[in-house]
């Protein structure tokens, strides 16, 4: 057997499938839920930003915390559940035995979910940290951590119990999104809310833990995902395979030296900044492994496969904007502007969300043992999406060159600003609508495939 | 790769070689930033905030002003933060030494307000903010909800806001900022970096790039 298609055998995979269902079914389920929730607030965010008045009068629902609200359910209900549900479903593919200590995943998952709902609330009625990336209040982070650190458990048993020796690139990065998320997540709350660092040094540990959770954690568990599926629907062993732990390596030690890039021109020391844009550049390597591997998505191939190729060309054009925006001439006109916020949507909703949605449509019918109950709901999902994405991030980025442009200009006041940038916000908000609606029918059609399944195990109980 | 422990201790090795770099590097570099003592005046600058100012911080922060609010001008020739009157030097770290929560932003959708209390030739003053908050301009909301618009009984309160025209308030009523409306003003009122620390002297415009 070749190293780049992993194929373990059918007898185990049923095994692990029945095994492990439920708490898998339970992550997937409860980030699906997130995701409506982030979309909605998304949606009020975004109209606020063209017509302010609207829910201007409800303290819950202020630009500031809308906006922190959708992010924190974006992150920590969506990626988080979704991500961590799909990891442990290939970790215990790949490791080849049953799923471990599915309980303590099924336990953790449910206090994960009264975390974040905690975190939520928490954030609606004031007690937010304004920390980008970390606005939850105080008392919500341990409970994530000790939560996440339950739904690991089998994770870490799968991984560590496997029967090969030899690891897939899959689960490279699956690991290494399931080991290192606590103690990112752990620095974070330490330096910058129990024991708070001094002054300006708040911005660099945040710019480090807002840029490591993203490169170690969150981008991982969407290439995991990739790394999976491509060579199963393909069939193929993956390109440039040699490469593949060069380039899995490069994000690793890279990665976390690259958030210094949002503080060009601030009051920090001038060689972070200067660190984070060498480092962009030289992630780029990693980025175009990424692509080596996996351009075997584009040649096609069922749903799924067009997800992950959607998401791979998004995470890759993310990552050269990222590295092109790091530069202090093009930063002086794309810092603080929506071409920041067209980027970061680029890569963490175009690649990694679309990644996530790709490996969630190849996993669920093997998890399920059923087909997906529609397969116009779940077109309809892959055009809303595509269509949805396309138009967010070409409007923010039309918005933040229309910005950056006046901002540059001093006689320009800040109401020309606005109005010159409400045509393309309009347009976003009409593009977060349309993610919304896509992400409905996704979610319509998982609890139809998941429901059809428990119907049938009733039946056959009755029966039986 | 076969090797399971090597993975794990590489993964380690990767997230402790950034955080000691830039983290333990940034820390050994600024952690004990002092004030700055000026024989001249007599006193040591950042001024620390009053009372009721870090009381206003948490009130810009619970309401996550720094969604569309910076807090951070970039050096003269860096973007036009100077000619918008935001501060004629850049910020630096001893601004932010007695801040609890420092609040850099991310987006310039409404002002920077680092400086906002030490503008030339005119700053705000606490009428104008508290105005402003009540009515909101261009994409800025209305924080209606930081105020009370209750009835007047007896003597009309003297903080009560006086506006003019739609947003006058109905006949026997009167429109008075909550404490934390009052709070938040004083905060941005002790937002003020005009005093230039030796580290603070504009560059020489002819080292701009990426100017206009």
């Amino acid at each position: 057997m070749t190293s780049a298609s992993p194929t373990p055998s059918p007898l185990d995979e049923t095994a692990i499938e029945t095994a492990g269902r439920d708490p898998l079914v339970f992550l997937l389920g409860s980030s699906l839920a997130w995701l409506l929730v982030s979309g909605a607030l998304a949606l009020v965010a975004s109209i606020q930003l063209h017509r302010p008045e609207f829910f201007a009068g409800c303290p819950i629902f202020t630009y500031g915390r809308a906006q922190a609200l959708q992010e924190t359910a974006f992150i920590y209900g969506w990626v988080a559940n979704a991500g961590l549900g799909l990891v442990l479903w290939i970790l215990g593919r790949l490791g080849g035995a049953v799923l471990r200590a599915a309980n303590w995943t099924f336990v953790g998952a449910i206090f994960w979910n009264v975390g974040v709902t905690a975190g939520l609330v928490g954030i609606a009625a004031g007690d937010a940290t304004a920390l980008p990336r970390l606005e939850m209040p105080g008392y919500a982070q341990p409970l994530l951590l000790a939560a996440y650190g339950s739904i690991a458990v089998s994770g870490v048993l799968a991984w560590a119990g496997r029967r090969r020796p030899v690891m897939f690139a899959a689960q490279w990065y699956a690991v290494a999104a399931l080991f290192l998320f606590p103690w990112i997540f752990s620095v974070g709350q330490v330096m910058l809310v129990w024991v708070p660092v001094h002054g300006v040094l708040q911005a660099i540990v945040q710019g480090w833990f807002a840029q490591s959770l993203w490169t170690l954690w969150m981008a991982p568990l969407g290439l995991a995902g990739a790394y999976y599926v491509v060579p199963k629907v393909t069939g193929r062993v993956l390109p440039a395979y040699d490469l593949a732990s060069l380039g899995f390596w490069c994000l690793l030690f890279i990665g976390g030296w690259t958030g210094g890039r949002h503080l060009i021109g601030g009051p920090v020391p001038a060689w972070i900044s200067t660190v984070a844009i060498v480092t962009s550049a030289i992630l780029l390597s990693h980025y175009l492994i990424v692509w080596l591997n996996l351009r075997g998505a584009f040649a096609g191939g069922g749903n799924a496969l067009r997800f992950i190729a959607f998401g791979l060309a998004a995470y890759v054009l993310g990552g050269f904007v990222d590295a092109a925006t790091a530069m202090r001439a093009i930063a002086v006109r794309t810092q603080f502007t929506w071409f920041d916020e067209a980027q970061q949507q680029l890569a963490l909703y175009g690649g990694v969300s679309m990644l996530i949605f790709g490996t969630l449509y190849f996993a669920v019918p093997r998890l399920t043992g059923r087909p997906w109950a529609s397969t116009g709901l779940l077109r309809g999902h892959l055009v809303l999406s595509f269509l949805g994405l396309i138009l967010l991030i070409g409007a923010l980025a039309g918005a933040g060159l229309a910005q950056g442009a006046d901002l540059a200009n001093a006689q320009l006041s800040f109401a020309t600003i606005a109005a010159d940038t409400r045509p393309w916000l309009r347009f976003a908000s009409v593009a977060q609508a349309i993610l919304l609606l896509g992400n409905f029918m996704l979610a319509v059609n998982f609890a139809r495939t998941v429901g059809c399944g428990k119907i049938a195990a009733v039946k056959e109980a009755l029966v039986s | 790769m076969k090797n399971g422990s090597l993975l794990f201790l590489g993964l380690f090795a990767a997230l402790g070689f950034s955080w000691a770099g830039i983290v333990l590097g940034s820390n050994a570099q600024l952690a004990t930033l002092p004030a700055y003592y000026d024989q001249g005046q007599g006193q040591a600058f950042p001024r620390r905030p009053s009372g009721v100012a870090a009381r206003g911080q948490l009130v810009y922060q619970d309401l996550n002003c720094a969604a569309c609010h910076t807090q951070q001008v970039r050096r003269p020739g860096f973007g036009s933060d100077q000619a918008r009157g935001w501060g004629d030097r850049q910020s630096v770290a001893r601004d932010y030494i007695y801040q609890t929560a420092v609040q850099l932003g991310e987006f310039r959708i409404g002002p920077d307000l680092t400086n906002l209390a030490g503008r030339k030739p005119t700053a705000p003053d606490a009428v104008d903010l508290l105005t402003l908050l009540y009515s909101g301009q261009g994409a800025m909301p209305a924080y209606s909800f930081l105020f009370e618009n209750r009835k007047i009984s007896g003597q009309p309160s003297d903080h009560a806001l006086r506006l003019t025209g739609r947003l006058k308030a109905a006949p026997g009523r009167e429109i008075v900022p909550t404490p934390r409306a009052e709070a938040l003003v004083a905060y941005l009122l002790s937002l003020n970096t005009s005093f230039d620390y030796p580290e603070s002297i504009p560059a020489p415009a002819a080292q701009a790039e990426g100017s206009k």
